[in-house]
C-alpha cells in the first residue's frame, strides 16, 4: 500500500511539472474600432484580433449602448480573415458611447478570456469601461484534475518505457512494468475524457482532435500492458515506430516497450500541441516545450519505474546484488542528469520568452509557480545527486545501500507532493509576457513597483497613455496621483504634464497631445501613493513620422522637371538615463532585395538635434531590408525596414 | 516710420523692464485665495538638490496688488515629499525690504517634486492650500550632475542605492559562503566515516 502511494505521489508530481508548460489564453491585441476610438460615423462591424487563435463557436462579441443597455451586435461571431481575428456585424447605431464586451475561447486549449473596450461616435464623452471580474477565469477543478491525470499518465508511460528500454537490466520482471504501463494508460484516457467533459459543447474541434489522439495513445499504453502477445507482433512495432524501430536490435527484442514509448511520445506531443507555445505559432517555442515535456517524463516517470521495478523488487543481500543494483542506479542517474539538464535548459529559454522582468518570478502568479517549481526541482536534483554520489558508489562497491536509496527516492516523492499543493492552481495562469495592442509597451521595476507603460499609437498627435501599476501580486489602486511628464529629446519643447485617472484596478490612463512632433520623447511617470515617497522613472518613447518606421522621407525636391524624394534614415541614440548620446560612430549594413553599400552615419547636433544620426541612403529597392546598426565596437542591433514602391 | 519703430522699441523695452524687475518670479505658481493672491515657488531657481533653498511666498490683495504683511505668525507652512512620506514644518520669515514676501528655508535633499502646504489665517480668510511643483507651476528639485566639474560627486540617494545593492550582494555572498562551508564540513564527515 505504501508503495502504491509512492507511485501515485511521484506520478502526480510529474504531472504538475508538466502542466506548467501548457497554457494558452486568447488575449485582446487590437480591434477595429480601436479601444477608446472616437468615430465620426457608425461602424458596420466590430473586428477584434487576439494573441492566439480563438474558436468562433465558443466566443462572443457584444456591442452595448451604455445609455440604454441595448445590444446592437447582429448575427453570429465569425472569423474576420485577420490573423486570430473575429468579427461581428453591428446594426444601425447613432451617436453615443458604446462598450464592446468580448469573450474569447482559445481554439488551442479551450481557455476563456474576457474583456471590454469602449468607443464613441460623435462628440460625446467616452463611456466608462466596466471592470471584468475575471478576465481569465481560473480553470475548473475538473479541468485541473483532467490535466493532472493525463499529464501524469504521459510521464509515467513515457518514463517507464524509457527506463525499461534503456536503463533497466535485461532480467527485469515484466509484470511490474505492465502495472505501471496499465496505470499510465488509464490515467491518460481518464484525464483526456475529463478534459473533454469539462469543455462540453464548447469543445474546440482542434482541441477535441488532440484529446482524442491522447486518449488513443492512452488506450495503446493500456493495451500493451494487458495484451503482450498482441504487442509482440512485429508489424505493430513497425507501425508504432514508423519503421525505425524495426531496424537492428530495436526491431525484435522489445516491441511492446517500443510501442509504449511511441505511445508516450505521441501523447507528449499532444501536450505540446495544445500549449501556449503552439498557440503563439513559434516553432522554436514548440521545440522547447516538447523537449521540456519529454525530459520531465523521462525523469519523473523514470524515478517511479526505478522505485517500483528495481528498488522495491530487488535485493542487495549479497555484494553481487548490490553491485548490479548500483550499476542500474548509475545508468538511471546518467539518464536523469541528461534529462534534467535538458529540462532546465528548455525551461530557462522558455522563461526568457514568458517573463518580462526577473521580478516577475515573485511578482506574478505565473512567476511564483515557476519559482516554486525551480526551487523544488533544485531540491529534487540535490537528492538525486546524493543518490548518485553517496549511495551509488556504495552499491557499486558491493556495500548495502538499497534501504537508504528507497528512503531518498521517497523524499523526492515528498517534494513532488509539495509541488502539487503549491502549483496546481497557479499553473493555470497566463505568463506575464503577452502580445500588446499598444505601439509602445515597456515594463520597469522601480522602488518595489512594477510599472508597465503603454502608448496606444506610435505616431505624433493625440494619443492614449496608460500606466499599469502593480506591487507584488496585486494592482495598486487608489493612487493619490499618477502623472506623465513629456520632454522631447532632440528639441527643447518644454515640459508638459498629463494627470491620469484610474480606469480599472491598477490601470491609470491619460489622453492628450503632448507628443506633437515626431522624434524621441522622454515620458517621466510619477506615482504618488499615500504616505510614501513618489515613485518616478523615465520611459524613452520613439514617436514616428507619418508613414511610420525608422525611415523618413524628406520633403520632395523639384530639380528641373523632376521630383526627387530623398530617403533618409535617422537613428537616435539614447542613454540609460533617457538623454541623447552624442559623439558615437554609427555604421549601418544592409541586406535585402539588392545590394547596398554599408554607410557611416553623419552627426550634426546643431542641425538634427543632439543624439540624432543620419544615414544618407541614395535609394533602396522595394522590399524588406534588414538593417544592422553598429555603435562603434560597443554592440550591434538589427531591424527590418519595409520599402514600398 | 522710423519714429513709430523707435516708439514701439521704447515701449517694448519699458514693458520688458517691468517683467524683469517684478518681484514675482516666472517659475512661481499664482493662485487666488479669497481676496488674496498667493505666489509660491522656490527662493532660488532652479532648485538644486543639496543646495540651500526654501519656500518663497508672496501674498498680495488681489484687488489692489497691495502686499499683505504680518502673516509670519498667522500663517504656517510645511513642505511635503510624495504622498506625505515626510513633512517638515517651515519657519516663515519676513523680508523687510520686500513687504508681503515670506520665506521658509530648508535644504532639499532629493530630486523630484515637492509640495508646499500653506495654512492658517489671512485676516478673516481661512487658508489651506497645497502648492505642488510641476510643469505648470514651479519646477521641482533638479540634480547638479550636469554642473559638477571637474569631478562628479554622486548624490546621496545614488550612494544609498549603491549601498543597498552592495548589501544584497554581501548577503548573497555570505549565504553562498555558508553553504560552501556546510558542504565542506559534510564532505569531511562523510570521508571520515
Amino acid at each position: 500500500m505504501r508503495h502504491l502511494a509512492v507511485i501515485v505521489a511521484c506520478v502526480l508530481g510529474g504531472a504538475v511539472l508538466l502542466s506548467g508548460a501548457a497554457e494558452a489564453h486568447a488575449n485582446y491585441v487590437r480591434s477595429n474600432p480601436a479601444a477608446d476610438a472616437r468615430l465620426v460615423k457608425a461602424p458596420a462591424e466590430i473586428r477584434i484580433e487576439f494573441s492566439e487563435p480563438p474558436d468562433p463557436k465558443g466566443s462572443e462579441i457584444q456591442v452595448l449602448d451604455t445609455a440604454t443597455g441595448k445590444r446592437h451586435d447582429t448575427g453570429p461571431v465569425t472569423p474576420s480573415g485577420d490573423p486570430n481575428g473575429l468579427r461581428v456585424a453591428v446594426g444601425l447605431i447613432g451617436d453615443g458611447g458604446y462598450v464592446v464586451a468580448w469573450t474569447a475561447t482559445s481554439a488551442v486549449d479551450g481557455h476563456t478570456t474576457k474583456g471590454n473596450f469602449a468607443f464613441v461616435i460623435g462628440n460625446g464623452p467616452l463611456p466608462p469601461v466596466p471592470q471584468v471580474a475575471e478576465a481569465a477565469p481560473p480553470p475548473s477543478l475538473l479541468e485541473i484534475a483532467g490535466r493532472a491525470l493525463s499529464y501524469s499518465g504521459i510521464a509515467l508511460g513515457l518514463g517507464t518505457a524509457f527506463f525499461v528500454l534503456f536503463v533497466a537490466p535485461a532480467g527485469i520482471d515484466p509484470r511490474r512494468e505492465s502495472w505501471l504501463l496499465c496505470i499510465a494508460g488509464v490515467l491518460v484516457v481518464a484525464g483526456s475524457l475529463m478534459l473533454i467533459v469539462d469543455q462540453g459543447a464548447k469543445l474546440p474541434p482542434r482541441l477535441g482532435v488532440m484529446l482524442g489522439v491522447r486518449a488513443f495513445a492512452g488506450l495503446v499504453l493500456a493495451a500493451v500492458s494487458v495484451t503482450p502477445r498482441l504487442a509482440l507482433m512485429r508489424p505493430v512495432a513497425a507501425i508504432a515506430g514508423g519503421g525505425v524501430m524495426t531496424i537492428g536490435p530495436l526491431g525484435t527484442v522489445r516491441p511492446r516497450r517500443m510501442i509504449a514509448l511511441a505511445a508516450g511520445i505521441a501523447a507528449a506531443m499532444t501536450a505540446t500541441l495544445v500549449s501556449h507555445a503552439t498557440a503563439l505559432g513559434s516553432l522554436e517555442s514548440m521545440a522547447l516545450d516538447f523537449v521540456h515535456v519529454l525530459s520531465v517524463s523521462v525523469w519523473t516517470g523514470g524515478v517511479v519505474a526505478l522505485l517500483w521495478c528495481m528498488l522495491l523488487a530487488s535485493h542487495d543481500d549479497t555484494a553481487e546484488d548490490a553491485r548490479a543494483l548500483g550499476a542500474t542506479v548509475w545508468r538511471f542517474s546518467v539518464s536523469a542528469m541528461i534529462a534534467t539538464a535538458l529540462l532546465i535548459a528548455a525551461g530557462v529559454l522558455q522563461a526568457f520568452n514568458r517573463l518580462v522582468l526577473i521580478n516577475d518570478l515573485y511578482e506574478t502568479p505565473y512567476g511564483v509557480a515557476l519559482a516554486v517549481k525551480i526551487v523544488l526541482v533544485l531540491v529534487a536534483l540535490a537528492i538525486g545527486a546524493l543518490n548518485l554520489l553517496r549511495w551509488g558508489p556504495r552499491l557499486r562497491a558491493g556495500i548495502r545501500a538499497r534501504t537508504a536509496l528507497i528512503r531518498d527516492t521517497m523524499a523526492e516523492t515528498g517534494i513532488f507532493i509539495v509541488i502539487i499543493v503549491a502549483a496546481s492552481v497557479l499553473t493555470a495562469l497566463a505568463p506575464p509576457a503577452q502580445p500588446s495592442a499598444s505601439a509602445y509597451d515597456q515594463t520597469q521595476h522601480v522602488s518595489g513597483l512594477r510599472l508597465e507603460m503603454l502608448v496606444a499609437s506610435g505616431g505624433a498627435g493625440r494619443n492614449t497613455y496608460e500606466l499599469r501599476v502593480h506591487q507584488g501580486l496585486a494592482p495598486v489602486t487608489g493612487a493619490e496621483k499618477v502623472a506623465f511628464r513629456f520632454t522631447m529629446v532632440e528639441h527643447d519643447m518644454g515640459q508638459q504634464e498629463l494627470v491620469a485617472t484610474e480606469r480599472a484596478a491598477g490601470e491609470y490612463v491619460a489622453e492628450g497631445s503632448p507628443t506633437a512632433m515626431y522624434g524621441t520623447w522622454k515620458i517621466q511617470t510619477i506615482v504618488r501613493l499615500a504616505g510614501l515617497e513618489d515613485v518616478s522613472t523615465v520611459f524613452t518613447v520613439p514617436v514616428s513620422a507619418p508613414g511610420g518606421g525608422g525611415s523618413t522621407a524628406a520633403p520632395p525636391l523639384t530639380i528641373g522637371p523632376y521630383l526627387v524624394i530623398v530617403l533618409t534614415l535617422f537613428a537616435v541614440v539614447v542613454g540609460a538615463d533617457g538623454n541623447p548620446v552624442v559623439g558615437k560612430k554609427l555604421h549601418a549594413t544592409f541586406s535585402g532585395p539588392s545590394s547596398q553599400a554599408p554607410l557611416d552615419a553623419v552627426e550634426d547636433p546643431a542641425t538634427f538635434g543632439p543624439g540624432r544620426y543620419k544615414f544618407d541612403v541614395a535609394g533602396l529597392d522595394p522590399g524588406t531590408w534588414k538593417v544592422t546598426l553598429a555603435i562603434g565596437n560597443e554592440g550591434t542591433g538589427a531591424y527590418s525596414l519595409v520599402v514600398s514602391r | 516710420m522710423s519714429r513709430v519703430l523707435a516708439a514701439l522699441a521704447t515701449l517694448a523695452i519699458v514693458a520688458s523692464s517691468f517683467a524683469v524687475t517684478s518681484n514675482v518670479a516666472l517659475g512661481h505658481e499664482h493662485r487666488r485665495v479669497g481676496p488674496y493672491t498667493f505666489v509660491v515657488g522656490w527662493i532660488n531657481e532652479p532648485a538644486y538638490v543639496n543646495a540651500a533653498n526654501g519656500l518663497s511666498l508672496d501674498v498680495t490683495e488681489t484687488s489692489s496688488s497691495k502686499p499683505v504683511e504680518g502673516l509670519a505668525t498667522s500663517l504656517q507652512a510645511e513642505v511635503i515629499v510624495g504622498g506625505g512620506a515626510k513633512k517638515l514644518a517651515l519657519d516663515l520669515a519676513t523680508d523687510e525690504e520686500s513687504p508681503g514676501h515670506y520665506t521658509g528655508a530648508f535644504v532639499p535633499t532629493k530630486v523630484g517634486d515637492y509640495i508646499f502646504h500653506v495654512f492658517g489665517d489671512v485676516g478673516s480668510t481661512k487658508v489651506d492650500e497645497r502648492f505642488e511643483s510641476g510643469p505648470n507651476t514651479f519646477d521641482g528639485v533638479v540634480s547638479t550632475d550636469q554642473l559638477q566639474f571637474p569631478d562628479r560627486v554622486a548624490a546621496n540617494a545614488d550612494l544609498s542605492a549603491r549601498l543597498d545593492s552592495m548589501q544584497t550582494l554581501v548577503i548573497a555572498a555570505i549565504v553562498i559562503a555558508g553553504l560552501a562551508l556546510l558542504a565542506s564540513v559534510g564532505g569531511l564527515v562523510t570521508r571520515r566515516r
